[in-house]
């Protein structure tokens, strides 16, 4: 679709964030220390060091694809608010299919540990798809009610029969089946390259396809979507699938990825919540929220550094919540741009017209 | 006769928009004057203006000669004006009596509402005018008819003497409309009052009005003496160019039964009985039209046939093929088309370009898909221009968001779609609801033209004139229930009106 660029967005993107960074600044000076200072450490807390960058990208990627996941969902016009529980059996099943594949060739277990991930992750979803369509229970409820009942369930598992040893921490995944690092001693490993292709056909797919475009009639009025013959139903489900199913690979990423271990709170601090706060910045769109991953991951990692000169790691949140704030108020902002230009042109015309005479038609 | 309201040089201007163009109009006391105009042309807002909820950006009003300097619905009324809307203000549990003395009760001591006295009032108020009315029925109960009489016993209870209709006569039957006019008749007649009425009908300018005032694009383009013009003057005047409405040359003798609907029950969205055993057919190249108030089995009607709503019993029947039970999508595979009710909320993706809504449907057709799945964007959009061109949308092009545009030229975008699949089965259901004269001449045309070419066409307006000047056949629905089935030119609106309200010859109501 030929559109013009939507600099309207960006405008209000860059006024969000600097809103942010000043808030931030005040809040910083408050507590007695330099705000600039402050963002010098953030700075030099992501880019000073080649481990940090590949920390800031790996956690880019997770909100990246979490973000994605949701969009998929929002397209069609159903909320995954479950993507933590997906996330989190996802990488519950793919550990414990690593043990208990140990031993057999990675070019096998490692596709079998994928395939486990997607599985749970999709049915997952599923339950609240099709509760949604065939019962029309809001699948917000249901699925915030069944991220409860993953983590329990996770937690159950790991400290309990799938524990690898009495003393294990958790699940541990065989060496062998681990993602290769790319940078030493970071988190960052060879998933980020699967990741980007998958980054790359759900843009696709959303943009350019035509699934993509009867899902999005379908998000946007299912009535109409119905009315004109598309199988609204099916494609609400199926895209609340597909959207587990990417969280449950984020979970496999997690534990074959970076942390090389299960362990509830580790795979998973509310990660996808974070995605989706970003996907709801992106207004569901799939190039900003792989820009304001960026954006987050980087204030994240930073964040850390910040705690170097005394600032704590809270800074992040009051950043993150400033910007959803700002944001919120995204279509204000541009309404009041937009009619202070129509008055302009208004007044022009009217004075045109009067000069003119008699108006033409 | 005296001024009794003077515009000077009104102008009205919303940014973007100039509503009212330097309108000067003296409106006379004790006549009944029509305005008229397309949607859009500035009426309205005219009529807000007199009635305070606008302040006019340039120009004077003068009621009574006194200069207006204070805009406020409240002073409007204290200034005796009055005004009914096309969409009624009543609560629907209070009575009449309750309604009408909303605002300025009467009270006992003081403080408690006294509801004898507001009865007392309101059957003084009938009387005097000869409005007649229950004052203590609920408004819920009462007809539509007699909820606009509550309105205007309203405004009179407040004192006006001046009364300001908007689009009155939309939601009543002919006979109501009959009814409303020997009402308008006698308070200028016996009380003097000065009536504005603000309508697009013009049969009904003719027949209720003293003088007429013409508007276009913000423009009053003429005022006239009613006994001077005629519809077709007044028609030219509003479009700006003549307009031909008797031209629908109907061709060609009807062909197979191409819907067949046996009788049928249908709930509405409360689950009440809403269509209650309705039997009916409609043969290839005729159109048979639906005649019935709102809210009696129409709409359900017409849903259930396309499959948006569930049919409890009974069967449809679609080019041969029985229909009961399928999805929309698969009553569309069997050949019919529809133009819903309701377009913002059935019709189109109000988000959406047009491009994208003239598409739907047609989005899996091999010319638009690259390998099975690619969406060819540049094909689709020279598919869009085409429609666009042949429909004669106006906008801003085919990549204007449809809830931008104006109400017509969203309807000429359902309408662009739906017909452009060639079906022989056409479901059209308000086809120019909230559309202009000049549109509206255009998808009559383009609905014959279906018919010519062999199409089976159910229609269902609220706009009885469209239902005569389209149908072939006319079936008037009652209360769910079909109480008659006529030759278009067999029957007059009258006798259709009877029919309409279940008090027909042989109505089974």
């Amino acid at each position: 679709m030929k559109k013009r660029f939507d600099y309207g967005y960006l405008i209000a993107l860059v006024i969000s964030l600097s809103v942010a960074l000043l808030i931030g600044a005040g809040i910083i000076a408050i507590t007695g220390r330099s705000p600039l200072r402050a963002y010098g450490a953030l700075i030099d807390g992501v880019f000073s060091s080649w481990r940090h960058i590949g920390d800031t990208l790996e956690y880019a990627m997770v909100l990246c694809l979490c973000g994605l996941a949701c969009d998929v969902g929002s397209r069609a016009g159903i909320f995954n608010v479950g993507g933590e529980g997906q996330l989190l059996l996802g990488a519950l099943v793919a550990s414990r299919i690593g043990t208990l594949m140990d031993g057999v060739t990675p070019w096998l277990a490692i596709p079998c540990a994928i395939l486990g991930a997607v599985a749970v992750g999709g049915f997952y979803a599923f339950i609240p798809g099709i509760l949604k369509v065939k019962l029309k229970v809001n699948e917000v409820i249901t699925t915030i009610m069944m991220n409860s009942i993953a983590v329990f369930l996770c937690v159950y598992f790991a400290k309990g029969p799938w524990k690898n040893s009495v003393n294990a921490e958790g699940i541990i995944v065989p060496e062998a089946y681990r993602f290769t690092t790319l940078i030493r001693s970071s988190n960052l490993s060879t998933a980020i390259i699967i990741s980007a292709v998958l980054t790359f056909l759900v843009w696709y797919i959303l943009q350019k396809t035509t699934k993509g475009y009867e899902m999005r009639l379908t998000g946007d009025n299912p009535r109409f979507a119905r009315f004109a013959g598309i199988k609204a139903d099916r494609l609400v489900i199926a895209a609340m699938v597909v959207s587990g199913m990417m969280c449950g690979l984020v979970g496999m990423f997690r534990v074959y990825g970076a942390e090389r271990i299960f362990k509830t709170t580790a795979v998973s601090n509310e990660y996808y919540f974070e995605g989706l706060m970003v996907a709801m910045i992106a207004q569901y769109q799939p190039l900003p929220t792989i820009i304001i991953s960026l954006i987050f991951a980087i204030l994240k990692i930073g964040a850390m550094g910040m705690q170097s000169v005394g600032v704590p790691i809270q800074i992040y949140w009051i950043l993150q919540t400033v910007v959803i704030f700002c944001m919120a108020g995204e279509k204000g902002i541009r309404a009041a741009i937009r009619k202070a230009r129509e008055k302009r042109a208004a007044e022009r015309d009217v004075l045109a017209r009067r000069e003119g005479g008699t108006a033409n038609e | 006769m005296t001024d009794e309201i003077r515009f000077e040089h009104i102008s009205m201007e919303f940014p973007g928009v100039l509503a009212n163009d330097d309108i000067s109009l003296s409106i006379r006391n004790g006549e009944v004057f029509a305005l008229v105009g397309e949607n859009g042309a500035g009426k309205s807002t005219l009529m807000n203006i007199l009635y305070g909820i606008n302040t006019p950006t340039a120009g004077n009003l003068y009621v009574r000669g006194e200069k207006v300097t204070d805009f406020s619905p409240k002073a409007a009324i204290d200034r005796g004006i009055g005004m009914v809307h096309q969409h009624f203000m009543l609560v629907p549990s209070f009575t009449v009596a309750q309604n009408i003395v909303l605002g300025r009760e009467p009270k006992n001591a003081g403080v408690l509402f006294d509801n004898k006295k507001a009865e007392k009032l309101t059957r003084e108020l009938v009387k005097e005018y000869g409005l007649e009315v229950d004052p203590s029925a609920e408004v819920r109960d009462i007809s539509v008819g007699l909820q606009q009489r509550v309105e205007i016993l309203k405004t009179l209870y407040r004192g006006a003497d001046i009364l300001i209709l908007d689009e009155p006569t939309a939601v009543l039957t002919p006979q109501e409309t009959d009814e409303l006019f020997e009402v308008i008749r006698r308070i200028v007649r016996e009380k003097e009052m000065t009536v504005i009425i603000i309508t697009h009908k013009l049969y009904e300018v003719m027949a209720i009005s003293d003088r007429v005032g013409v508007m276009r694009q913000g423009k009053l383009v003429g005022v006239e003496n009613t006994c001077d013009v005629d519809e077709k003057k007044l028609a030219s005047m509003m479009v700006g160019r003549p307009v031909l409405f008797d031209h629908l040359e109907k061709t060609g003798t009807p062909g197979d039964v191409a819907i067949e609907v046996d009788d049928l029950y249908v709930a509405d969205n409360r689950g009440l009985p809403a269509v209650r055993g309705v039997s009916l057919s409609v043969r290839k190249g005729e159109v048979l039209g639906i005649a019935a108030i709102e809210g009696n089995g129409q709409s359900e009607l017409l849903e259930a046939i396309t499959g948006m709503r569930k049919i409890n019993r009974g069967h449809v029947t679609v080019c041969g093929t029985d229909a009961t039970g399928k999805t929309p999508g698969e009553i569309r595979a069997l050949g019919l088309s529809h133009v819903p009710e309701d377009r913002l909320s059935t019709g189109v993706d109000k988000v959406a370009s047009v491009s994208d809504n003239l598409l739907v449907g047609k989005q899996k057709e091999k010319r638009f898909n690259l390998f099975g799945f690619h969406q060819r964007r540049s094909t689709v959009d020279r598919y869009a221009e085409e429609l666009y061109e042949k429909f004669d949308i106006r906008g801003a092009g085919i990549h204007t968001e449809v809830g931008s545009m104006s109400g017509g030229n969203m309807q000429k975008v359902v309408v662009a779609r739906e017909f452009s699949f060639d079906t022989p089965v056409l479901v059209i259901s308000q086809p120019t609801r909230g559309v202009d004269i000049g549109a509206m001449e255009f998808f009559h045309t383009r609905i014959i033209e279906q018919r010519n070419a062999g199409a089976a066409i159910l229609l269902s307006s609220a706009d009885l004139d469209e239902v005569f000047r389209l149908s072939d056949r006319i079936i008037t629905l009652y209360e769910g229930k079909i109480t008659g089935e006529f030759k278009a030119d067999e029957i007059t609106k009258e006798e259709i009106g009877l029919y309409m309200t279940g008090t027909g010859e042989g109505a089974k109501a």
